[in-house]
């Protein structure tokens, strides 16, 4: 009898562990359930309240955000740096896209005579080229992804044409040129077409190619250093 | 005698006092498994009373009348029909059958208590 009771009392303990479990979870959605219209009222006031004070909070901390911004636009240093960018970017130290056309020069094969040297890049003509296109609002401009910058090089060593010493001696050589703006890529296409140079380069057995202005074009940055030899900078006066 | 009611109260005070809380999704298995155990309890009082209470029969009831209602409200939560009902309804039925004959079995005891051996359902 006694080993019976043993066992209906481990029973019933467990039966009281369950019941209790079930009362423990049951007991907290009732709480949720008992509060009454007022207490809820308080509530969604105070939910109201603490909303507002975090609507508060987010826009102080926009408006700071903001003022950052400003700060930091207006900055000195920010306007330093602006100005070095657009500085290396004039000089051909960055990589430009933008629109623009391309031109091809290939050599004429049914007038090179055989025996006679290959077809040859004059640096003159090369050099005028450059030139009108700068005149015609070329923003940069590479010659076989050779940058051309206002320090470039380009002269005739040994019977090859070399533009910052990169040899011009494999055909085609393309010439990639970017505007300012699409208008400006077009301007600088019809202007390419009247102009005089085909017929320069004619007389070289090279025929020149005109592509249409296109709207991305990528120019590869001057890869060299730049070597400044014979400038100061101007010391200031008066300043720290 | 009184050695059951302790282990309910125990059960309970322990239960309480953890303060354990179950997933809303389980509450009715537990629900289910908590009336299975109360049945196997009023059959085991009865049984006991019957003298015809057997310690093996009693402990797999409880254990395996548990599991069989938990997991019968488990299969009808899957098959989308309410299988705990099954349950709630068997076991009910026998829970007031058992409170019914131990009601007897104590009346009989206390109106007569010297004809004690007389008494069956």
């Amino acid at each position: 009898m006694k080993k019976s009771y043993i066992s209906i009392t481990f029973v019933t303990m467990l039966i009281g562990i369950m019941l209790a479990v079930q009362f423990n979870s049951t007991k907290q959605s009732d709480d949720r359930d008992t509060r009454d219209s007022w207490e809820i009222r308080e509530d969604y006031t105070e939910a109201q309240e603490l909303q507002t004070k975090l609507l508060q909070e987010i826009r102080t901390n926009e408006e700071k955000i903001a003022q950052y911004e400003t700060d930091r636009h207006n900055s000195k240093e920010q306007v330093f740096l602006e100005t070095l960018d657009e500085l290396r970017a004039e000089a051909g130290l960055l990589e430009t896209e933008g629109p623009g056309i391309t031109i091809k020069l290939t050599p004429i094969t049914q007038y090179i005579i055989p025996g006679e040297s290959g077809p040859f890049v004059s640096s003159d003509i090369l050099r005028k080229l450059i030139n009108e296109l700068n005149m015609y609002g070329a923003t940069a401009i590479s010659i076989a992804e050779q940058r051309v910058i206002n320090t470039t090089v380009i002269r005739e060593v040994a019977g090859v044409t070399k533009i910052d010493g990169y040899p011009l001696n494999t055909f085609p050589i393309e010439v990639k040129v970017i505007a300012s703006s699409e208008d400006q890529a077009n301007k600088l296409y019809n202007r390419m077409q009247i102009s005089s140079i085909p017929d320069d380069f004619f007389i070289d057995n090279l025929s020149m190619e005109i592509s249409e202005p296109k709207e991305k074009l990528m120019i590869p940055k001057y890869q060299n250093d730049i070597d400044v030899k014979k400038m100061e900078p101007v010391k200031e006066e008066g300043g720290k | 005698m009184w050695l059951p009611v302790l282990g309910l109260l125990i059960g309970l005070t322990l239960g309480l006092l953890t303060d354990i809380q179950i997933p809303d999704q389980y509450a009715n298995y537990l629900s289910i498994a908590v009336l299975a155990a109360l049945d196997t309890l009023i059959g085991g009082i009865r049984a006991n009373l019957q003298n015809t209470y057997d310690e093996k029969v009693f402990v797999s009831g409880f254990f395996f009348n548990i599991i069989l209602a938990a997991s019968l409200s488990f299969l009808g939560d899957h098959l989308g029909v309410d299988l705990y009902l099954a349950a709630v309804f068997a076991f009910g039925v026998r829970l007031f059958q058992n409170i019914a004959v131990i009601r007897r079995i104590l009346l009989n005891k206390w109106s007569f208590p010297q004809k004690n051996k007389k008494i069956d359902e």
